[in-house]
């Protein structure tokens, strides 16, 4: 009834991942449990000497008497004598030491079958593998424990060992099962392939490489099955078939105590609580424990995180365009500090227009494309700056609003169609949904997705609403994704690399039948991708980000005759080299700053083939150097712009 | 499924009961040794053991005897019991509804708080929510189910008299054992669901999902919940066996006429039939109940359908 299969599975862990010793001690809940399960451990060990009575020692004179916070209790018996007379508190403490050390050989024993089994499974594979794990599906398919119960509820002259033996067996499956498949993580490794390739022998292959990698998770699986395994020989000595009479069980005592309930309702509940408190330790100890080795406890969330600022500057009445970024900063703290995504980015977007954004992978395009719909990924936030949408800060909007305004005024393609639809859920289920959340009416709606469909040249749109996202092609995928951005013919649509994850072939395509049908729609695009020369045969304008900030602003035709900006310069140099992407910039020798570090001067500085003194020192602000382009680059403002030219 | 698909799970099916029937029949045969002396008071004269063996049927070699029981096994024939001459598969089938009530409502209770607990968690990972039903969660999961059972009627039977003690009568009686059962079983179902969640939340799926300005509800009630889900049902699967444990405690402290009690009382009694045909139904039971929820997985997860087809 607990963890033990579960968390097996869940320790299927990645074993390239090293854990860093000692770092059980920085989680409080773990040192708890640490600290826990030493002091039952040594209370079990010194039982002898701890205990003021003999545990089976009866005293007929002195039964059920209380413990010591009742008005009648006796010194001699800090916690009350039982039906028998005997002291509750010794027979606690030597509960301790026979739950303990019966729990413990049952694990190990559990521990042992499956490490060999799951070895030898995921060593020696074919015949011998399936075999095991065959066995180990008959295992997990029949409850055990109920076999368990009748083997010693019959056996005559019950031993502890017998105990060990019932409760250990059923627990080698979830040892072999995630031994074994570490084994196999470790056989593909090279080391190992290189040991067979000069002549190691199997056996010594088996004990002197993978053994020593995957050892290690026996423990921590060990210790989860620990707990489980002292909730079990409790149980079992609860129903009377555990260690037999008179020895001390905790199970046995809360048993014998369950009797005299009404009378002393101490004595069922004192035992409890010792098992409690045990298997509460060696569990937080154990999650501490997994924690250190597989540290991806923290995934996810949902909340939107908006910056605890006064209303932004109020803008003078000229005519605004469709979406105005301003002093645009978003950050994500981390263990070890904040990561700067995006700094002080500033840029227009006018009605009908199409802008292409560039820049390398954690330049700060995607981020700053999520903080305009305000769905960035948690613990991101925007620190600073305002995102005006037709005049109204989506920024600072209530959830509510955001709500309403996403799929109506700003809508979003992403870079992986097939990923973003969800995968047990129709085309179709999926497409009527999101139009009946911009509004559509019930009755128009299934008429409205074969028209959208079919918009975006989608052949069978009656075929294509009745099946799974899996079933289609990431062209077709990323074909309803627009068909559903477009619906609701939004003010803006944002695309976030929507063919970089679709052959070269269908790229081209669907970027053209994007394009055009939002220059029909008059819906402005803004349209992030890596590849500076792709875009510029669409876009009407290019915007430049490197490490979060704006390099460069202007006309397509413009940027791309005479780029103002060095790095603008590089990107396009780099493009015949690099067919279609550009991952990292290999022309340019190199590396993005660390966006953890705060950085003073330009960002580029340490790569730019013309830096100066100045562009270490001070940040380049924008400046115009032609009709509508800007770049913030101080080669401007220094009056040594020819250099590029050379 | 397809047939064939269908064919294999049902030949694996048989094959994992008959596997149960065989080990249960001989380890508790080389456990106990001779029943005929078991069911007798030591000292019985041997004449009388003699008589005992013939009329249990135990005068046979020991393969005879489990072929015997194997052809009347299945012709529904579970032999008869020692004590007295109930039917065996009579009795298990009068006992089996009480057990899979307590199972079924057990693993609705906790599924549904699993999904609703386990997104409140994900919600915020490593926040306040989170952390307090982690912390309930390893607290329960520490839990006996026996102690709870105790602590729970020494408070709502005997000081507030709310619930009945032992026996089932009314809809109050299934209260206790269901909130003993459900402690045990949800935990495990909480964690686990959180887990999912908080995958399932950093998916892109769901980032596009809120970028079509779907109501949040919708986001995580649907989008949300079909996907985490899928991983709660194969791990209810793999925890069928360890409910089917706490029942048999649980049946135990409430007197509650199920499966488990009838085997915990044939033990006492050392009523080999029972105990057998016990093991066999629930052998039944067990993989059938995998099998439902393997159905449902293919039925949730359109991709899993699609391979098996």
């Amino acid at each position: 009834m607990t963890d033990l299969i579960g968390s097996g599975s869940q320790l299927e862990l990645d074993s390239d991942r090293p854990g860093r010793p000692g770092s059980v001690f920085k989680s409080p809940m773990a040192l708890a449990g640490l600290l826990g399960t030493t002091v039952i451990l040594l209370a079990a060990v010194l039982a002898p000497a701890l205990a003021p009575h003999d545990p089976t020692g009866q005293n007929l004179t002195d039964i059920l008497a209380p413990p010591f916070w009742d008005q009648a209790a006796s010194p001699e018996f800090p916690l009350g004598t039982d039906g028998l007379g005997r002291d509750v508190l010794s027979r606690i403490l030597y509960g301790a030491r026979n739950s303990l050390v019966i729990s413990f050989f049952a694990m190990l024993l559990g521990s042992s079958l499956g490490l060999i089994t799951g070895l030898l499974a995921g060593f020696f594979g074919g015949r011998i593998d399936s075999i095991i794990m065959r066995l180990g599906d008959v295992q997990l398919a029949f409850p055990f424990i109920l076999l368990a119960i009748a083997v010693l509820g019959v056996v005559p002259d019950r031993r502890a060992w017998h105990v060990i033996v019932v409760l250990g067996i059923p627990g080698w499956i979830i040892y072999a099962r995630v031994v074994r498949s570490r084994v196999l993580a470790e056989k593909e490794k090279n080391y190992v392939a290189a040991a067979r390739a000069i002549g190691a022998s199997r056996w010594r292959r088996l004990f002197t490489y993978v053994f020593p990698s995957v050892w290690q998770v026996v423990p921590v699986i060990a210790l989860l099955d620990f707990g489980f395994l002292i909730i079990m020989e409790s149980t079992l000595s609860f129903l009377g078939l555990g260690l037999p009479p008179p020895a001390a069980t905790w199970g046995g005592i809360l048993a014998e105590g369950r009797r005299n309930m009404v009378v002393s309702p101490w004595l069922p509940v004192l035992p409890g609580i010792a098992i409690v408190l045990t298997v509460l330790s060696i569990n937080l100890l154990g999650d501490g424990v997994a924690k250190v080795i597989d540290p991806s406890g923290a995934k996810g969330g949902f909340r939107r995180f908006r910056p605890r600022l006064l209303q932004g500057s109020e803008e003078a009445a000229e005519p605004a365009p469709l979406l105005r970024v301003r002093n645009l900063s978003v950050e994500f703290p981390d263990q070890n500090g904040t990561i700067s995504a995006v700094h002080d980015v500033e840029f227009d977007i006018e009605r009908g227009e199409i802008l292409g954004v560039v820049g390398e992978s954690g330049s700060g395009k995607s981020v700053t494309a999520s903080a305009i719909i305000q769905l960035i990924d948690p613990p991101g936030r925007v620190t600073s700056g305002e995102i005006l949408l037709e005049g109204e800060d989506v920024v600072r909007v209530s959830d509510r609003r955001m709500r309403q305004l996403r799929g109506r005024s700003v809508a979003m393609i992403f870079q992986n169609p097939t990923a973003s639809l969800n995968p047990v859920l129709t085309v179709g289920y999926q497409m009527r949904e999101a139009l009946r959340a911009i509004g559509i009416p019930q009755e128009d709606v299934d008429e409205t997705v074969v028209r959208v469909l079919t918009t975006v040249g989608i052949p069978e749109p009656t075929r294509v609403v009745r099946q799974y996202p899996f079933e289609l092609s990431g062209g077709m995928n990323q074909r309803v994704m627009i068909a559903m951005a477009l619906a609701a013919q939004p003010q803006l649509l944002i695309a976030d690399e929507p063919t970089t994850a679709l052959d070269t072939t269908t790229q081209e395509q669907i970027l053209t039948e994007l394009v055009d049908l939002a220059r029909s729609s008059d819906i402005s695009l803004l349209l992030i991708t890596h590849d500076i020369a792709l875009v510029s045969q669409y876009a009407d304008r290019i915007l430049v980000l490197y490490a979060g900030e704006v390099c460069e602003i202007g006309p397509s035709a413009q940027v791309i005759s005479q780029p103002a900006h060095p790095y603008t310069r590089a990107l396009l140099e780099s493009v015949p080299r690099v067919e279609v992407r550009i991952d990292r910039l290999e022309a340019i020798p190199g590396e993005l700053p660390d966006p953890r570090e705060s950085r003073i001067g330009c960002p580029f500085a340490a790569r730019c083939p013309h830096v100066m003194d100045v562009c270490r020192v001070t940040d380049p602000f924008p400046v115009e150097i032609a009709s509508g382009q800007w770049a913030a680059c101080h080669l401007w403002t220094e009056n040594r712009a020819d250099v590029m030219s050379s | 499924m397809r047939g064939r698909v269908l064919l294999i799970r049902v030949v694996q099916m048989v094959f994992v009961v008959v596997a149960v029937v065989t080990i249960a029949f001989f380890v508790l045969r080389i456990a106990t040794g001779d029943p005929a002396r078991l069911v007798n008071p030591p000292g019985t004269p041997e004449e009388i053991i003699a008589e005992t063996r013939a009329r249990i049927g135990t005068d046979v070699s020991i393969w005879q005897q489990y072929v015997n029981y194997l052809s009347g096994a299945v012709t529904g024939d579970l032999g008869t019991s020692f004590r007295g001459s109930q039917p065996v598969a009579a009795a298990v089938l009068a006992a089996l509804p009480n057990t899979l009530i307590l199972a079924g409502l057990t693993v609705f209770i906790s599924a549904v708080l699993a999904i609703g607990f386990g997104a409140l968690a994900a919600w915020r990972p490593e926040g306040f929510v989170d952390r307090l039903v982690l912390g309930f969660a390893s607290v329960a999961q520490a839990t006996p189910a026996f102690w709870l059972a105790v602590v729970l009627v020494l408070v709502f039977s005997v000081n507030l008299r709310w619930f009945p003690a032992i026996d089932m009568t009314t809809w109050k009686s299934f209260v206790l054992p269901i909130t003993t059962l459900v402690v045990s079983l949800s935990p495990i179902l909480v964690r686990t669901a959180r887990q999912s969640f908080a995958e399932t939340l950093s998916e892109d799926y769901m980032k596009a999902a809120r970028a079509r300005g779907l109501p949040t509800w919708r986001v995580l009630g649907v989008h949300g919940v079909k996907s985490a889900a899928l991983p709660l049902i194969t791990l209810i699967g793999l925890q069928l066996g360890f409910l089917l444990a706490g029942a048999v405690v649980v049946e135990a402290i409430f007197n509650w006429p199920g499966i488990g009690k009838l085997i915990l009382d044939s033990l006492a009694s050392r009523d080999f039939p029972m105990i057998q045909g016990g093991i066999l139904v629930a052998a039944m039971v067990f993989v059938l109940l995998n099998f439902i929820v393997d159905m449902l997985y293919a039925m949730l997860d359109p991709r899993v359908g699609a391979a098996q087809a």
